[in-house]
Parts: C-alpha cells; sequence; structure tokens
C-alpha cells in the first residue's frame, strides 16, 4: 500500500520558474524511496509541497490517505520533515529543543520527556543531553535534527539531503541511523545528491533533473537497465580533439556497443557483455593508432544511469572537510 | 481553546529559557536606556528651574520617557527573533507541527510583553533608587507596566514588518533605531510641549509616542488622569489595529 502519493505536481514560483514539472510518484509504505538529483532539480520544492510547506500550484499529494492541502494539519500529524538545513534551537540544551517538538506535537510534558530521553539514548547523546546546542559539531546538530522529526512517532519521515554538508564517517553514521529507522517501521522518502547514498539506503529511488522524474526503480534495475558493462578509454593528457573524436568512432563501431560519450581525454561507452567483447574493442583501438593509457571495465554505476537519462554526468560539491567551528563558537 | 492556550504557552516558554538563558542580551538592551536615564537627568536637570516646566525635577520628569523607551527597543528585538527563527529553521519546525499558525504568532508577542514588563520593572527600580518616586504607588507601576507594554506590542508590529520583508536581522535593528530615535525625539518625551517650538509642538501631538509618554508622566507625577491614561490606550489600539494586521499579512506571505 502506498503510503505517499504525488499526483502531477506542479509548482510555478513567482517570476515564472517551473521548478516542479509534473512530478508523479508514489512510496509503499515500510521502504526507503529516493529522489536523486543536482541541486536545482526541483527536489527540495517536492518535499515542501510535500510537508505542508509550500502550497502546489496545481496537482496533489496524499500522505496516508490525507490530502496535504485541503487537511494540512492531519497530514501534519502523520509526518516527521527535516530540512536539508538543521532548524535546531542553539541556545537551548537538546533535550529542550526534543522536548518542545514533542510538546508542539501534542505529547504531554511528561510523555515529551521520556521521547526526548529514548531518542537521545537513540541518536548517542545522551551525556550531551543538556548541553547548549550551540556547542555541537555539525553531525550532532544534524542527529538531533533527526530525533526532532520522530518525536511524534511519524509513519513517513521526509529528509531533504540528510548527509549535504556532513563528512564522509559521520554521513556513514547518519546512514546506519535511517536503516534502523526504517527496520523499525519508519518509511523514509530522501533526497539525495549522492550517488553511494542513494545506490547504498534506497530500495527505489527517482532520477530527478530539471523539475522532471527521468526515470524510476530500484539501482539495480536501474544499472541493469543500461544494459552492459561501463568501459572507459583514457587516451593520453596531451591527446587532440581530432584523436579523441577518432577513437570515439572507432569504438562506435565496436558491436554490443551504446552511449559513446567523451569526457577530457576519456572515452566511455556501455557495452554489452562486456568482458568478452574487450578484446575486440582493444583490437579496433589498436588498428586505428589510437594510444590508449587506461583502459577500465567496470560495472555501471547510479552515475552512468543518470548520464543516460539526463545527458549529463551529476556533478557534486566537494564535501568540505568536518568545520571545526560551528556557528562562529569553538567546538568544546 | 485549552489546546491553543497550551501551544502558545509552550512557544512562550521556549522564548523566556531563551531570554534568561543569555541574558547578557536582557542587560544590554537596557544599556542603551539606562545610559539616558542616569546622564539627562544630570545634564537637563536645571531644566527644571526653567519657568514652564511644570514639574519638582527632571528626574520625575524623565522616568516616564526612559520606560517608553525601553519598550520601544525591546520591541525592536522582535523583529531580530523572527529573523533569527527563520534563519535558523525554527519557524519551520514551528510551521510543520499541527498547531495553529496564530498560536506561533501569539506565543512570540507573550514572550515580547514579559521581555518588556521585565525591563520596565528593572527600569522603574534603578529609578527609584535615583529618587524617582511615583505617585500612584505600586498601582501606578502596574498601570505604567501594561500601557508600556501594550504600546510596546503594538510597536513590536513595526519591527515584525521590517523583519518579515527584509529577513535580515541587522537591517531590521537597523531600520528599528532610524524609526525609533527621531519619534523619540519628536514627542514631548524629553520637553514638556509648553516649551518644545511651535513646529515640534505640532509634530508631538501627531506622535503616538507622545500619547504613551503623558500618560506615563500622569502617573508618575499627578495621579490617576485618565484624560491622559485614554487617550494612550486608544492610540495603541489604533496604532496596534495597523501594525498586527501589516505584520499578520506579511506573515502569511512568508509562510505561503
Amino acid at each position: 500500500m502506498s503510503i505517499l502519493e504525488a499526483q502531477e505536481l506542479v509548482k510555478v514560483y513567482p517570476g515564472g520558474q517551473r521548478a516542479v514539472d509534473g512530478i508523479s510518484f508514489s512510496v509503499e509504505e515500510g521502504e526507503i524511496f529516493g529522489f536523486l538529483g543536482p541541486n536545482g532539480a526541483g527536489k527540495t520544492t517536492t518535499i515542501r509541497m510535500s510537508v505542508t510547506l509550500l502550497a502546489p500550484t496545481s496537482g496533489r499529494v496524499v500522505v496516508d490517505g490525507v490530502d496535504v492541502v485541503e487537511q494540512p494539519e492531519e497530514a501534519r500529524r502523520r509526518i516527521g520533515y527535516a530540512a536539508q538545513s538543521v532548524g535546531v534551537d542553539d541556545d537551548l540544551t537538546a533535550r529542550e529543543n526534543l522536548v518542545l517538538q514533542g510538546r508542539l506535537h501534542g505529547l504531554s510534558n511528561r510523555e515529551a520527556r521520556a521521547k526526548s530521553n529514548e531518542l537521545l539514548e537513540v541518536i548517542d547523546l545522551l551525556d550531551e543531553g543538556d548541553r547548549r546546542v550551540g556547542t555541537f559539531s555539525g553531525g550532532m546538530r544534524k542527529r538531533l535534527d533527526l530525533a526532532q522529526a520522530l518525536v511524534h512517532h511519524p509513519r513517513l519521515l521526509f529528509l531533504d539531503e540528510p548527509t549535504t554538508g556532513l563528512d564522509p564517517q559521520n554521513r556513514r553514521a547518519l546512514w546506519k541511523y535511517l536503516r534502523g529507522l526504517n527496520d523499525s517501521g519508519v518509511t523514509i522518502f530522501l533526497t539525495t545528491q549522492y550517488l553511494e547514498e542513494a545506490d547504498v539506503l534506497c530500495g527505489r529511488l527517482a532520477i530527478i533533473d530539471r523539475g522532471a522524474i527521468m526515470v524510476e526503480g530500484s539501482p539495480d534495475v536501474l544499472k541493469a537497465g543500461l544494459g552492459g558493462d561501463v568501459v572507459t578509454v583514457t587516451l593520453p593528457g596531451d591527446a587532440t580533439d581530432e584523436l579523441v573524436f577518432k577513437a570515439r568512432s572507432v569504438m562506435a563501431e565496436v558491436p554490443g556497443c551504446s552511449e559513446v560519450t567523451i569526457a577530457g581525454t576519456s572515452v566511455s561507452l556501455v557495452l554489452r557483455d562486456g568482458a568478452t567483447r574487450l578484446a575486440g574493442l582493444v583490437r579496433a583501438l589498436d588498428a586505428a593508432a589510437v594510444p590508449v593509457v587506461r583502459l577500465e571495465l567496470a560495472e555501471p554505476t547510479l552515475d552512468d544511469v543518470f548520464l543516460r537519462h539526463t545527458g549529463e554526468r551529476l556533478r557534486v560539491d566537494e564535501v568540505k572537510p568536518p568545520s571545526r567551528m560551528v556557528h562562529g563558537r569553538r567546538r568544546s | 481553546m485549552v489546546r491553543v492556550l497550551r501551544e502558545i504557552h509552550v512557544l512562550w516558554k521556549r522564548n523566556l529559557i531563551k531570554l534568561f538563558r543569555v541574558p547578557m542580551l536582557l542587560f544590554f538592551s537596557l544599556f542603551q536606556p539606562l545610559l539616558f536615564l542616569i546622564l539627562f537627568s544630570q545634564v537637563f536637570s536645571s531644566m527644571a528651574k526653567l519657568p514652564g516646566f511644570g514639574y519638582d525635577n527632571y528626574l520625575q520628569f524623565l522616568v516616564p520617557t526612559i520606560v517608553g523607551l525601553t519598550a520601544l527597543n525591546s520591541a525592536f528585538q522582535s523583529g531580530m527573533g523572527m529573523v533569527n527563527d527563520i534563519d535558523s529553521g525554527l519557524l519551520d519546525k514551528f510551521l510543520i507541527a499541527p498547531i495553529r499558525r496564530s498560536s506561533i504568532l501569539l506565543g512570540k508577542v507573550a514572550a515580547d510583553a514579559t521581555r518588556m514588563a521585565i525591563q520596565s520593572v528593572l527600569i522603574i527600580a534603578v529609578s527609584y533608587v535615583m529618587g524617582a518616586r511615583v505617585k500612584t504607588g505600586i498601582p501606578g507601576v502596574l498601570a505604567m507596566i501594561l500601557i508600556a507594554v501594550l504600546f510596546g506590542i503594538a510597536w513590536a508590529g513595526i519591527s515584525n514588518v521590517v523583519a518579515l520583508r527584509t529577513r535580515n536581522a541587522e537591517l531590521t535593528m537597523l531600520i528599528g533605531i532610524l524609526i525609533t530615535f527621531p519619534i523619540l525625539f519628536l514627542s514631548t518625551g524629553f520637553m514638556p510641549a509648553a516649551l518644545l517650538p511651535d513646529w515640534l509642538d505640532t509634530v508631538a501631538k501627531f506622535n503616538p509616542i507622545s500619547y504613551l509618554v503623558v500618560a506615563l508622566r500622569a502617573l508618575v507625577n499627578e495621579g490617576w488622569d485618565w484624560t491622559a491614561i485614554w487617550p494612550a490606550l486608544a492610540v495603541t489600539a489604533g496604532l496596534a489595529a495597523v501594525t498586527l494586521t501589516a505584520a499578520t499579512r506579511a506573515f502569511r506571505k512568508v509562510i505561503s
């Protein structure tokens, strides 16, 4: 049964920008479903419309049988939401932040306190529970923000780029929490611009670009859909454009190949039964006197899937090293 | 109803925790009114000797103005708090909770009122130590605080409109100072109407702050002068109707 259903969702911002251009998808109860796409693809806009923070221009979103536009308050009871930037109060302690959210979600003082304790333990912040959040590191704040979204036992959790800005170690730790949550029965809808995150976490995902869904399916099915292995041939760094184009046309002639693309002095293609046809490819290049410095045969990645459906690679801003300063205050 | 009160209470409490967690903020915003109180009461003390001044000493005349100034200053912190809540993503957290949107604003108003009341009490206490006496006694002090707080809430509406339109804390503060100061000096706050130049006297008559100051001054110096108090309350109500409507509208625009 689907717990989240979006139909023909459209958002046109004042000024005419069509941020979301007719998106339909559904999320099944118990799964982790992801939107993979670059900045500006419409991921955040879709989430904000789904969690009642933004009115759709047209189309509808139904959460657990409740239309979010018609019955926003009912919808809010059923969902948890953690935005891309954390929404925590720096002046309050972690515990106070959680109790506040619990109270706002209708828990009694006693219930809110009990729930806060339970959640602090889940996110490994029990010892830091009475410290002011302003002294927390980025990873701790992110975990607290996640806990805040869980105070009222939502059945569906919306996470907008949950690990953007985290270093790899904190990112993996957060994945662990999310998997645990999912195992305990919480359905998760998340957006990400990280291929690995989508691959590791999502049971199903949709690739989204320029406000529209390009393709949808499980990571394995999407990758298998490419119909082969990815072969990348790298020419010397000083190879002329002419030479690179020549390599491309030689490779395009190889039986079973498709999607030949050029990036710098590298040429990649998808090769059906790559391992058995590789020798033929090498012979063809050799016969055409194309110099090769590197040859790679790999299983397709989600980036290759992304490339096929959008015509571009998914470029992601480099992850910043863990910051020692958080909001201008030194970590203690 | 009970539910709404609970929502307001929860949000009020959160703001109060913040207020006392960073007491520096509470006192720093009192620094300027205190400075004015101490400096002006000394510098302008001989003004009381002017014919037509009409008060025992300048301190007695000044204290109500400073109480008003404190409420106005505090009002402009209100908008900054709003900007911070938007920037930190907390407003979104409140909006996603199953509570009424109006509770978010009312919780804020309640917290602003509490802060203004605390600050007013502190100013009146310092004035007492300096020798100022409120003629109407404790009930008069309570009435002063009530009037100043109501006016402050109306003034906070302006601050929140600026905050919600600019979404910039520094700009909100700057515009607050730029608006409050000229209007304060264009009122009868530092000089009795009788001693103001004619044009300023006319301007002061249209200045809402004049009405606030006159009512507070009556409670300190004359007694329960309802001919001063009612106009102040009426002006406050009129001002609040305009500023709070505008603020609510700006708020709706931000959250839609």
